[in-house]
């Protein structure tokens, strides 16, 4: 950034002394810093995504489909298809996930480096599918990772993907370094939907039970 | 012996009366099937040396096991091992029945080496245990499963799907 004279006379004072040499402080709350950090890095990082291919079923024909010349994913900067969770930030569930399956989804999903992401392709992986009831099957991989997108269809075609990648790559791009403001509670009594913090009158009428409210 | 399929002629007819005679008291009700397939039932005791002689027969050798079924008829079990004759271009079915109260059934994995997994498979779906065999874990399922799935009167246990 140049900061010249002019630019300068139109900054706080102070502020172009820590333009040049930032603090770690001041990554902490949202500002001209900040900002612009964000900016370079969740560009990089939204079009440079390495998924990995996690196919298990039909869904995986589609997500091969998708990598080459026809629909060619190479267009969005997120070809790099790798084998191994470790050089990889995006995990693409596609296919059924069994109850044998799913520990070993879950240690490679903590194999990855942070920061990471998962796409739920397809019925099976985002709810169990035409699978839901069999005695084998893990009723949606959400119940094992955190989702960040479901990509409806059985199978999803290759634009459902690129759908589904471009989304994520839009909640990439809200990113940030700066901490938020106020960290909210999911759990407990701090949690600002708890039985408590509603009060029994907000909650459905006051005729839902505390117990089903309380995690 | 050559290696060529079929090279022994003979039709499924023919083949049923060798085994009729050579097994007599052992392959009961044997029988033609379909163009190419003789079936017949088989006591469960008989099975490991019906299935060694089987294998080492004069001229047509059933030396290939294609699969192993298992069926659950409430009253009783019933394995039944789908075989292949190279030399005769045949298939031979043998049902063995097994009793509920005591599903043990004798390994033929030692005569032919293809059964290993699919005895593994019998005993992880239906819960078939086959005495001597080498590697007697499950194969599909995880190692702490809990029953049988296959069987009529399985009833899942919460303790089999710990991500809920």
């Amino acid at each position: 950034m140049a900061l010249t004279d002019e630019v300068k006379r139109y900054l706080p004072d102070g502020i172009a002394a820590r333009l040049k040499y930032p603090k770690l402080a001041d990554f902490e709350r949202p500002n001209v810093i900040t900002t612009t950090a964000d900016l370079v890095f969740n560009w990089a990082r939204s079009h440079s995504v390495f998924p990995f291919q996690y196919g298990l079923a039909c869904c995986a024909i589609e997500m091969l489909s998708s990598g080459f010349a026809r629909f060619d994913i190479a267009r969005y900067g997120m070809e790099v298809f790798r084998p191994t969770p470790r050089q990889c930030d995006l995990m693409i569930v596609a296919g059924t996930v069994n109850e044998k399956m799913a520990p070993v989804l879950l240690r490679l999903y903590e194999q990855m480096a942070e920061p990471k992401w998962v796409i739920s392709m397809g019925a099976c992986a985002t709810s169990g599918g035409p699978f839901y009831d069999g005695y084998n099957v893990v009723n949606g991989v959400d119940k094992v990772v955190p989702v960040d997108v479901y990509i409806p269809g059985c199978p999803p075609r290759p634009e459902a993907l690129f759908d589904g990648m471009l989304q994520l790559q839009r909640k990439i791009q809200q990113l940030t370094f700066a901490r938020p403001e106020k960290v909210e509670p999911l759990y407990g009594a701090d949690a600002p939907w708890h039985a408590d913090a509603i009060g029994p009158q907000a909650q459905f009428g006051g005729r839902v039970s505390k117990k089903r409210l309380t995690p | 012996m050559s290696l060529q399929v079929g090279n022994v002629r003979i039709g499924a007819g023919e083949l049923a009366a060798r085994l009729a005679q050579g097994f007599a008291g052992e392959l009961t009700d044997v029988a033609v099937q379909e163009p190419d397939t003789v079936v017949a039932r088989l006591a469960r005791e008989k099975l490991k040396d019906v299935a060694a002689r089987l294998h080492d027969l004069e001229e047509t050798p059933v030396d290939s096991l294609t699969l192993i079924s298992s069926v659950d008829y409430v009253t009783h079990y019933e394995c039944v091992y789908h075989l292949y004759s190279y030399a005769a271009n045949l298939y031979v079915e043998l049902h063995v029945r097994v009793p509920r109260g005591d599903p043990t059934v004798e390994t033929v994995s030692d005569v032919w080496p293809g059964a290993d997994w699919h005895e593994r498979e019998a005993w992880d779906m239906m819960g078939i245990v086959f005495k001597g065999h080498p590697d007697p874990r499950r194969i599909l399922l995880k190692d702490d499963w809990i029953g049988h799935p296959l069987r009529k009167d399985y009833v899942d246990d919460v303790r089999n799907h710990p991500y809920v």
